[in-house]
């Protein structure tokens, strides 16, 4: 299915007694904007600084368009690393930094050429005998970026690519980013925290936690079809519910009612998820609730959040969160705190968890 | 109010100090180099008479008398050389060293630090001395050597300009280091990786980001060293021979045997222009310079 262009194979790493990769594998295609996702400490930057090169793996194999690179120091690898801190040369102007990779193998025409295409493809053209202190965040990522994309890697790797920008500036970059990605056809491996960055960037991302990989799909996929408990919490709004078998449905002892599969299960107590929006919302004059997929609660908390409201809604010994997309402008559509509603869900919505 | 006053004071005690212990000596050092030498004490007469109304009894023959005579120009050409050699090497000892202490992880970092400090414990005299005893024909060294069959008879270690620039260079490293280390610590690694990330090999990264960023840690290290070594009188004393005389020496002399005091202190006063100014220069110059490049 991935043709191969970044195998990971076995990687294992410790500092110390602390493991901080256990046996990675992951296989990357060429042109794919692959994200690493996961909270600190979860051993995503140590992935992508071992691609690098400037980590060796105590065990397993980087191999990048056929060849074995995992014993290459940095400057041998056909690949570049984008610092989250930007790291960007103090002492020399715009201009050198985005010439310092080239400057040795290009005449002083070629460098010239080259630095005007991608100060042109960055639209950073007037900014080329700045210094460095002088850019705002957003150029200095510009030049950052356009300072390995000068070199024409195989593969470019991302440390946090827009966390030291402001949160409008970042929405701006992350489309300029994927359109860029996709002019260039260079493979992208990012690193982030930030789920929703992992979300709209990634043509694929993996989720990682204490060093292994949990998921790897795209975000469509792992949003809608979490495999772990871990995973359906760190993405998006979960409703997660503890069910059991009982008699022909599954019961939940929290929520007090039946719940309904479209499928068989193997155990016979699990963890089901229910997203907040596949929850649809109504009033409880309207009808009655059915034996299965549906309760009565009260709305305890309501935030108003434009396109979608979002409701917490307590039944028995749970609060559940549903997002209620806001059709029109009619209030009747809006429940008011303390209202007792109906909430119900198709039985497809009910995604079950593996552990 | 009384605040405001207390810190006018307080900004101003620097000023005082510097009047005090710096401009007033140098004052009376360029007053006495300036008076005619007689047999006396002091050996110099006033340079205001009262005798028969006032006159002013100043000659600049010291000056002349020091420029005309190459023994003291030699001495104070010899005294730049040996710190400029001195400098070089405590450069090249104390950059590696001042580097991999900034680069190391914390614990080792302050032990290393104390390590390096730990000689100033004390004292110098001592340390000095301790080299002696160490390079002398019947010293440790060279025991060393001839039980080892390197050398059939003791090596010559001591009393000559070698001697004399490793003493300087093992005292005045930790000048050296520190500052260097104070600036380094401050250096962003992730520039490190990022050059060669770019394709350059750690030479070509030392000379083009370490070295560059370094600049400002490698002029305070060297003035640090640079500018004491010049008038330095102890190591040159006692490590050092009669193959070269150097200015500290020369200026102790003038001053303890010969006892001609205006003769020194034009001696003394000459040097401290001839060495401040350029250093001046180069200090506006070189903030300039700083300034220009946002170092």
């Amino acid at each position: 299915m991935y043709n191969n262009f970044l195998v990971i194979e076995n990687i294992s790493k410790s500092f110390g007694d602390n493991k901080v990769l256990e046996n990675i594998n992951l296989n990357i295609s060429k042109s794919e904007f692959f994200g690493l996702l996961g909270s600190s400490g979860s051993g995503k930057t140590t992935l992508l600084r071992i691609l690098g090169g400037f980590e060796k793996p105590d065990t397993g194999r980087v191999i990048l368009d056929g060849m074995d690179i995992t014993n290459l120091e940095p400057f041998d690898r056909p690949l570049n690393y984008m610092f989250q801190s930007y790291a960007l040369f103090p002492h020399l102007n715009v201009f050198n930094n985005l010439a310092f990779g080239i400057k040795e193998n290009f005449t002083k025409k070629e460098i010239e050429i080259n630095v005007r295409n991608i100060s042109e493809l960055l639209s950073i053209e007037h900014l080329l005998n700045r210094r460095i202190k002088q850019l705002s965040g957003g150029e200095q990522q510009r030049v950052a970026l356009g300072r390995c994309l000068i070199k024409k890697p195989k593969l470019l790797l991302l440390d946090e690519p827009l966390a030291a920008l402001d949160k409008k500036l970042r929405s701006k970059t992350q489309l300029e980013l994927t359109t860029l990605q996709k002019k260039l056809k260079i493979t992208f491996v990012f690193v982030t925290h930030d789920q929703e960055e992992a979300m709209s960037l990634s043509d694929r991302m993996a989720i990682m936690k204490n060093g292994l990989i949990l998921e790897c799909s795209s975000p469509e996929d792992i949003y809608e079809n979490p495999k772990s408990l871990y995973t359906a919490n760190f993405i998006g709004i979960a409703n997660i519910i503890e069910i059991y078998k009982k008699g022909e449905n599954f019961y939940s002892d929290d929520l007090g009612i039946n719940f309904k599969l479209n499928k068989e299960l193997k155990n016979t107590k699990t963890n089901i998820l229910l997203r907040p929006e596949k929850i649809k919302i109504q009033s409880i004059n309207n009808l009655k609730t059915s034996s299965f997929n549906s309760f009565s609660g009260e709305i305890l908390e309501k935030s108003y959040l434009g396109s979608f409201t979002r409701y917490e809604i307590k039944i028995k010994n749970m609060i559940i969160s549903v997002l209620d997309q806001n059709f029109n402008s009619n209030s009747n559509y809006n429940f008011p705190k303390g209202e007792k509603v109906i909430c119900s869900w198709e039985s497809e919505s009910i995604k079950v968890l593996e552990d | 109010m009384k605040n405001k006053l207390f810190e006018k004071y307080f900004v101003f005690s620097p000023y005082f100090w510097l009047v005090l212990f710096f401009f007033i000596p140098l004052a009376i050092i360029f007053k006495i180099s300036i008076s005619v030498s007689e047999w006396g004490m002091p050996p110099y007469q006033d340079i205001f008479l009262f005798d028969n109304g006032f006159k002013i009894n100043t000659t600049f023959e010291n000056y002349v008398y020091i420029f005309s005579d190459y023994y003291y120009i030699g001495s104070f050409v010899n005294s730049l050389i040996l710190a400029l050699i001195s400098t070089f090497f405590c450069l090249l000892i104390g950059f590696p060293l001042a580097f991999y202490i900034a680069t190391s992880n914390i614990r080792l970092r302050n032990i290393l630090l104390v390590l390096v400090v730990i000689p100033f414990w004390s004292s110098f005299l001592l340390r000095v001395y301790a080299w002696k005893i160490i390079l002398q024909n019947n010293g440790i060294l060279n025991v060393i050597l001839l039980n080892l069959g390197i050398t059939s008879e003791p090596l010559q270690l001591l009393y000559n300009q070698y001697a004399v620039i490793m003493g300087i260079v093992y005292t005045y490293l930790p000048l050296m280091i520190l500052p260097l280390y104070g600036y380094l610590n401050k250096f962003d690694l992730n520039l490190i990786e990022a050059s060669k990330d770019l394709g350059l090999n750690r030479t070509k990264t030392f000379f083009k980001v370490i070295l560059p960023l370094s600049v400002p840690g490698i002029v305070a290290g060297s003035l640090l060293v640079f500018i004491p070594v010049v008038g330095e009188f102890i190591i040159p004393e006692m490590l050092g021979g009669s193959d070269r005389l150097y200015y500290g020496k020369i200026l102790w002399e003038e001053f303890f045997v010969n006892r001609n005091w205006p003769g020194a202190s034009a001696l003394a006063f000459s040097g401290i222009i001839i060495l401040v100014l350029p250093i001046v220069i180069f200090q506006i110059l070189y903030s300039r310079w700083s300034q220009k490049n946002e170092i």
